[in-house]
């Protein structure tokens, strides 16, 4: 089977595949009880609870329900988020936003950090900057985020009072239009320095927390890569050649060692996210994390089933895309037998 | 190179040293000045005066941007006129001889937000808006229960006609926040009123008189309000920014920090705050939400979980209801979840409401021989019995729980109570149905100004909590409960309803139908540098008005 024919049949599957989902997701909360609990209040009497069961369609028998759910999707709306006091559609978007910025931006701490961190200690292999590094790896590999996020907000918010927290000043955030809900690209787009540095500085703090974890991974397979790669032949030939060992490192092992290391950075995303929950409380980073992990305690299935759906679907795409990119590089992967 | 390294190294360790040593800067500076920023515990759901449910987030914002006719002051329980300019009364004619008729003389002047004039046109939209659009989750029927008509009389005259004398009224009902005067003009052009519909832009904006004016309402994240220039009143000084939820440790870590003016803590993290420099712990007086266990009469058959040994008809002995009510060890929940903070009520008169009566008799000690003595008598002692009690996980309703889990079981090792502690939304469902299918559940009362809200509520037997529990199954004498708290609601002498409600709490320490676990005390967190502080447990939760702080 060709691409183009395996691609258009997986995306004829798709559809199939998200209704199975949406089922799946929409019995799961249902089986947590009836999610009517956030809309009521102790002091209503039997007539109230029933129009409010009415106004969320609750008083119907649970295939009606999921229709309705079903009908609500398809015209945008997702139901109403008890924790965040507005429609689930409305707010989905915003924290979404919130909460890729700061996954990308730990993603590029992690990165940076530990690419740099790897090389150096594998080019000072079972020397005292290659002990310092394990330490510093290990540690972050080990510390709880939560923990660490206490002490970095004890010391720099509390005592030293130089970094912010939330996720923007109020007033400057404001002051400037949102199209992309990204604070980032949106201060760009709006030409503002004063927004962007905003946004940046209340980035700092939670993108190093949770990118720390993060480091440790990329960090160790990085070294254990170079070690490897400065083993091999072509090392000592670029050595005999004359080349100083720094460009020996950055232009030739290390390029060839990142190939692995690529592998293991495309996986750290999904920590990432994960990680978003404990930062976002910390922090009191207004996004997807946070709100979740909210309406889980107080029982939001409307929200809890908008993110249980997006991230199946999410998921799905990006297998298909996976799916196809192997395809491309490996010959050997065969697609649709 | 190895050298170089090192330095860094002995740097970084030395500076994390530094800043972990480093002590919270003597502030000296005020941080943020022209700003008070409040730490909240709560997202609001509403901002709607239609819409609030008392005691919920939203009441604390419409409580600083909207005006009501009358309002309570910092210093006192006594109602003073707001957008009324004078308190309605029998001497100056505002209150008609029968009790029923209710005049409003305006005040002039007054502009809403939109800079349009404030007239009694507006507060007789906002009140029958209200009662239109009856929302089961707001308090609509606080002002319909009483009134039967209102009417703008003119320009700067309004008059409520009630179907019955209520002698709480003014203090109970005007200032009520769903009694909130709201501008006509700009719900009439959002929307407009819709019977049983919540209103989307009043939901999440607002136009009032009050002296701030909303500015935004990021959720999860925070709520701005500025001062409103044009105010009738005193202005305020400072602009106001609410963070909204986020972890309790950072609430008080922000305050610690001076980054945060006042925050919201339950009375357990006020320790971490004794001594720390900066911070002031304000405490005095009590809330007027008592922390309570209700006792169900009114059990389905076969509905309670089936770990629970009980009948049906469990506590319509009063015996058993006064074993529970002596086994409660309410030291140990007054000085262990609440911190030493609160006291203890008589039923169900909260203390500092009008009719509190202080030589009441009160359960506020632990008596086992009296609780074994009643257990015994009811036939229980020998053969013990397991219970279930249902409350919200993580606050001090559960902590309330596990002390009268750990008091029963202590008594005698054949009684067992499970607490069931479950999320909000499931407890709201489970404490919302009727009849409710558990034997017992802990929340706290909703506050209110007037004694016979509480009696109302939670002891008369067609009452609210009295008609879902099937009081009248265990009361000894429900018509006579009935009966006076029906004259006292409508009994004008204060004396003689005063009296009427002593005689009522003495009548319900001997047949209570809820266990009181404390009466929480006002205690409050804040910067020493804010002015003005002041609480008053009839506003709303967290009872403070920030227009009357500065720094």
């Amino acid at each position: 089977m060709n691409l183009r024919d395996y691609i258009l049949r997986r995306l004829v599957v798709l559809p199939i595949l998200i209704i199975g989902v949406s089922i799946v997701v929409f019995t799961l909360t249902r089986v947590g009880g009836s999610p009517i609990g956030i809309y009521l209040s102790h002091e209503m009497s039997p007539s109230e609870v029933a129009e409010i069961k009415a106004r969320f369609n609750m008083d119907k028998p649970v295939w009606t329900q999921y229709l309705y759910w079903i009908r609500g999707i398809f015209q945008g709306d997702f139901g109403w988020s008890g924790v965040a006091a507005a429609p689930v559609s409305d707010v989905f978007p915003i924290k979404l936003a919130a909460t890729m910025e700061l996954a990308f931006c730990a993603g590029l701490v992690a990165l940076f950090l530990g690419i740099t961190l790897g090389t150096y200690a594998g080019a000072r292999r079972n020397r005292l900057p290659d002990h310092i590094t394990r330490i510093i790896a290990v540690s972050g590999a080990s510390m709880p985020q939560f923990w660490f996020g206490i002490i970095l907000l004890i010391i720099f918010w509390a005592n030293l009072g130089i970094a912010p927290i939330g996720r923007s000043d109020a007033t400057i955030f404001a002051s400037i239009g949102h199209p992309t809900g990204l604070y980032t690209i949106d201060s760009i787009i709006a030409g503002s320095p004063k927004a962007l540095w905003d946004a940046i500085w209340h980035l700092i703090l939670p993108a190093l927390t949770l990118g720390f974890g993060a480091t440790a991974i990329i960090a160790r397979m990085m070294r254990s890569a170079l070690v490897e790669e400065l083993q091999q032949d072509y090392v000592d030939a670029a050595r005999a050649k004359g080349l100083a060992e720094r460009i020996v490192i950055k232009r030739h092992a290390r390029r060839n060692a990142l190939v692995p290391t690529v592998t293991v950075i495309g996986l750290t995303f999904g920590f990432l996210l994960q990680g978003t929950i404990t930062i976002e409380i910390i922090y009191r980073w207004p996004g997807l994390g946070r709100w979740m992990a909210d309406s889980v305690l107080r029982g939001d299935q409307a929200t809890l089933m908008t993110y249980v759906l997006f991230t199946s679907i999410l998921f799905l795409m990006v297998n298909l895309i996976v799916d196809v990119v192997y395809a491309n590089l490996d010959r050997r992967v065969t697609l649709g037998k | 190179m190895m050298l170089k390294w090192r330095k860094k190294i002995a740097a970084l360790m030395v500076g994390s040293v530094v800043a972990l040593a480093f002590p919270m800067a003597a502030f000296a500076q005020i941080k943020n000045p022209g700003l008070l920023v409040h730490a909240a515990d709560d997202e609001p759901t509403t901002l709607d005066p239609a819409q609030v449910e008392p005691g919920e987030g939203g009441e604390t914002v419409i409580l600083q941007v909207y005006d009501r006719l009358l309002d309570i002051g910092a210093g006192s329980s006594d109602v003073i006129p707001s957008l009324a300019a004078e308190v309605p009364s029998l001497i100056n004619g505002g209150i008609s001889a029968n009790g029923l008729v209710y005049t409003f003389k305006l005040r002039e002047g007054v502009k809403f937000h939109d800079g349009t004039a404030f007239t009694a046109d507006d507060v007789k939209y906002s009140w029958d808006r209200a009662m239109t659009m009856d929302l089961p989750e707001g308090n609509a029927g606080a002002l319909s229960d009483v009134i039967a008509s209102t009417e703008a009389v003119d320009d700067m005259t309004f008059r409520v006609t009630l179907s019955e004398p209520s002698a709480s009224f003014l203090n109970s009902i005007v200032v009520a926040m769903v009694a909130s005067v709201v501008s006509k003009d700009a719900v009439e052009v959002n929307g407009g009123v819709v019977a049983g519909t919540p209103n989307r832009f009043m939901a999440g904006d607002m136009v009032g008189t009050g002296p701030y004016k909303f500015v935004t309402w990021n959720r999860n994240e925070n709520l701005q309000m500025e001062i409103y220039e044009d105010y009738w009143g005193e202005n305020a000084k400072l602009n106001v920014r609410i963070e909204i939820g986020g972890d309790p440790d950072v609430r008080v870590l922000g305050l610690r920090a001076g980054e945060f003016d006042t925050i919201e803590t339950d009375p357990s993290f006020i320790s971490d705050l004794e001594g720390a420099e900066g911070v002031t712990i304000y405490s005095g007086g009590l809330l007027l939400e008592p922390l309570h266990i209700g006792l169900n009469l009114n059990i389905p058959k076969g509905s309670l979980p089936p770990e629970d040994t009980i009948p049906e008809d469990f506590f319509h002995d009063p015996r058993i209801r006064q074993a529970f009510n002596h086994a409660f060890d309410y030291q140990a929940f007054l000085n262990g979840p609440l911190a030493g903070y609160g006291d203890f009520n008589p039923h169900y008169v909260p203390i500092g409401i009008f009719g509190y009566d202080p030589n009441a008799p009160v359960y506020d000690k632990k008596d086992y021989a009296k609780a074994e003595a009643l257990f015994r008598e009811a036939g229980y002692w020998d053969k013990g019995f397991t219970v279930s009690v249902i409350t919200e996980e993580g606050n001090l309703f559960a902590l309330m729980c596990l002390v009268l889990k750990d008091s029963i079981e202590r008594l005698n090792p054949k009684f067992r109570v499970n607490v069931l502690a479950v999320a909000e939304s499931v407890f709201d469902d489970a404490h919302a149905s009727n009849p409710l299918e558990y034997a017992m559940w802990a929340k706290n009362a909703d506050p209110a100004a007037d004694p016979n809200f509480y009696l109302n509520a939670y002891a008369h037997p067609d009452g609210e909590w009295g008609e879902a529990h099937g009081f009248a199954n265990g009361y000894k004498d429900a018509d006579r409960i009935a009966s006076l708290i029906d004259r006292a609601a409508v009994e004008l002498d204060s004396a003689k309803r005063a009296a009427l409600y002593s005689e009522l709490q003495e009548v319900l320490y001997d047949d209570p139908m809820w266990i009181i676990g404390a009466q929480e005390g006002v205690v409050m967190a804040h910067r020493s540098w804010l002015k003005g502080f002041a609480m008053q447990p009839l506003w709303p939760r967290p009872s403070l008005k920030f227009a009357l702080f500065d720094k």
